[in-house]
């Protein structure tokens, strides 16, 4: 399977990446780890005639907490997230997607920018994202623009990304004390494998240790974009954590999802998974909140 | 489609190569350098066979572009062996009956010398993951499992 010709950019900053990428604008795609582009040039499903590779410019494969914002670097790679302290400590939903992502050696190049801007609905680092409340920052000839996750995905594959933007960084606050995150993946194989469905979840308890102040629930696979349940967040707030209320919140997330049928799996098996994956992801919150 | 002059370190040798851009490094390996050791089987990243090590880390050399390589380095199954003596990985391999048709055999063998260059003493569930990218459609995996078992055991000894 040959790769179809094109030209190969590697700008040094971001301003330069954006000069290319307008200069060449409409038959330019941005390279980060290639694990989704390369394989869809070489199935002839995306021909681009230049790519810009973003290695050349400096920062944007690291991550940093200031003034209460956690700015995570969209060229970090999922084996770097998943192993990085400072990620499971302020994004930790992030850190546990990353790590059943593909397999190690698709782990080694694919980006959490790439993961994002692919926009598959399954992706396993932008659902922890949406569940951590993370804005995508854009670059353009413009200037800068933030859009929260939830307005970036449009549909499957698809973004509010101009072609002439970057995704230059994801933002997100800084997490509250007493905070914790799950992931649940569920798929046919342990490896290798685009989830059936998976689910984050962000729970937040007050001083007490016991009341739930703020909890997010994030959907994959289950419509045509990652999506919120804010159902199962509404019900879980003001309430005592605990497997009832859990429970409860997965009745709810199977309620907000919206599955089809396809080879891999029912529509109705879907949303009974969602429910369960939703209640298993809110436990292993709570045992990370309480600082288990 | 202009050619980009890079250099590659494979093996501990330097090269000074002109590449097409869209070049993989799997390419580069085994038509350029003649390092066919390194297999393509599905070219897309689902088999493992590719697998080479990028600055000690196990990559697709499918899904890298040779350019995306330029000033690393490389270690491909030919630079395992040091003159006669195979690396004990490659001889656990073979001692374990871990090998039918061979084909995966490069790609596994550096996936678990990556694991054993970072974790000397794995257990099961550790090489399991570290060879999950790695597909074998002969052995059933439990030989090659034992094989890495076997070798880290050799290496932790020496
Ligand atoms: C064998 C295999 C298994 C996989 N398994 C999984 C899995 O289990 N879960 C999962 O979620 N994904 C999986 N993937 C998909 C892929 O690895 C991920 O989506 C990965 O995060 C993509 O990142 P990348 O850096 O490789 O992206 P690239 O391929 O480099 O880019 C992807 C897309 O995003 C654009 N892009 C990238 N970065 C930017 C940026 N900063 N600004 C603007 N546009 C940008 C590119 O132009 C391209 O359109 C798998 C892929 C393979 C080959
Ligand atoms: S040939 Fe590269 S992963 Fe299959
Ligand atoms: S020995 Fe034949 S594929 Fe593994």
């Amino acid at each position: 399977m040959l790769l179809p010709r094109f030209e190969y950019h590697q700008p040094a900053s971001l301003d330069e990446a954006v000069e290319v990428l307008g200069q060449y604008a409409g038959e330019a795609a941005v390279l980060a780890g290639g694990t989704d582009l390369l394989v869809n040039m070489k199935h002839q499903a995306m021909a681009p005639s230049h790519l810009v590779s973003l290695a050349g410019v400096e920062g944007l494969d690291q991550a940093s907490a200031d003034g209460g914002r956690v700015t995570v670097g969209p060229l970090m790679s999922a084996a770097v997230l998943a192993q990085s302290e400072f990620i499971a400590a302020n994004a930790g939903a992030l850190a546990l997607g990353a790590a059943v992502l593909g397999s190690p050696q698709v782990r080694t190049r694919a980006t959490v920018g790439g993961n994002v801007c692919n926009a598959r609905p399954a992706a396993d680092m932008s659902v922890p994202l949406l569940a951590l409340g993370a804005r995508a920052v854009l670059t353009g000839p413009d200037g800068q623009r933030q859009v929260d996750l939830e307005e970036f995905f449009v549909g499957p594959g698809q973004t509010v990304r101009a072609p002439g933007e970057l995704l230059s960084a994801l933002e997100m606050d800084a997490p509250a004390p007493g905070t914790g995150w799950g992931y649940q993946k569920l798929g046919l194989r342990k490896a290798l494998e685009i989830s059936l469905v998976n689910v984050a979840a962000a729970l937040s308890l007050e001083d007490d240790g016991k009341t739930i102040k703020a909890a997010r629930v994030a959907l994959g696979a289950v419509a045509p974009t990652p999506i919120l349940a804010p159902g199962a967040a509404e019900v879980l707030v003001g309430q005592a954590a605990g497997g009832d209320v859990f429970k409860a919140a997965g009745q709810k997330a199977a309620a907000d999802a919206k599955p089809i049928d396809d080879h891999r799996g029912s529509a109705w098996y879907r949303r009974e998974m969602v429910a369960v994956l939703t209640a298993r992801a809110l436990n292993q919150a709570w045992a990370r909140a309480q600082g288990q | 489609m202009e050619k980009i002059r890079i250099e590659l370190t494979v093996n501990g040798k330097q090269h000074d190569l002109l590449v097409a851009p869209n070049r993989t490094l799997a390419q580069t390996l085994r038509e350029d350098l003649r390092l066919t050791g390194t297999k393509q089987g599905c070219e897309v990243g689902d088999c493992g066979s590719c697998t080479v090590l990028l600055d000690d880390v196990p990559v697709n050399s499918c899904l890298v572009l040779a350019v995306q390589a330029a000033g690393r380095r490389v270690t491909t199954i030919e630079g395992l062996a040091q003159g006669n003596e195979l690396h004990p990985i490659q001889e656990a391999m073979i001692q374990h009956g871990a090998i039918q048709c061979g084909f995966c055999t490069p790609g596994m063998i550096l996936s678990a010398k990556a694991l054993l260059d970072r974790n000397p003493d794995p257990d099961a569930g550790e090489i399991k993951d570290a060879l999950s990218g790695n597909l074998c459609r002969c052995t059933g995996y439990q030989k090659i499992v034992e094989a890495v078992q076997d070798a880290a055991a050799k290496m932790g000894r020496d």
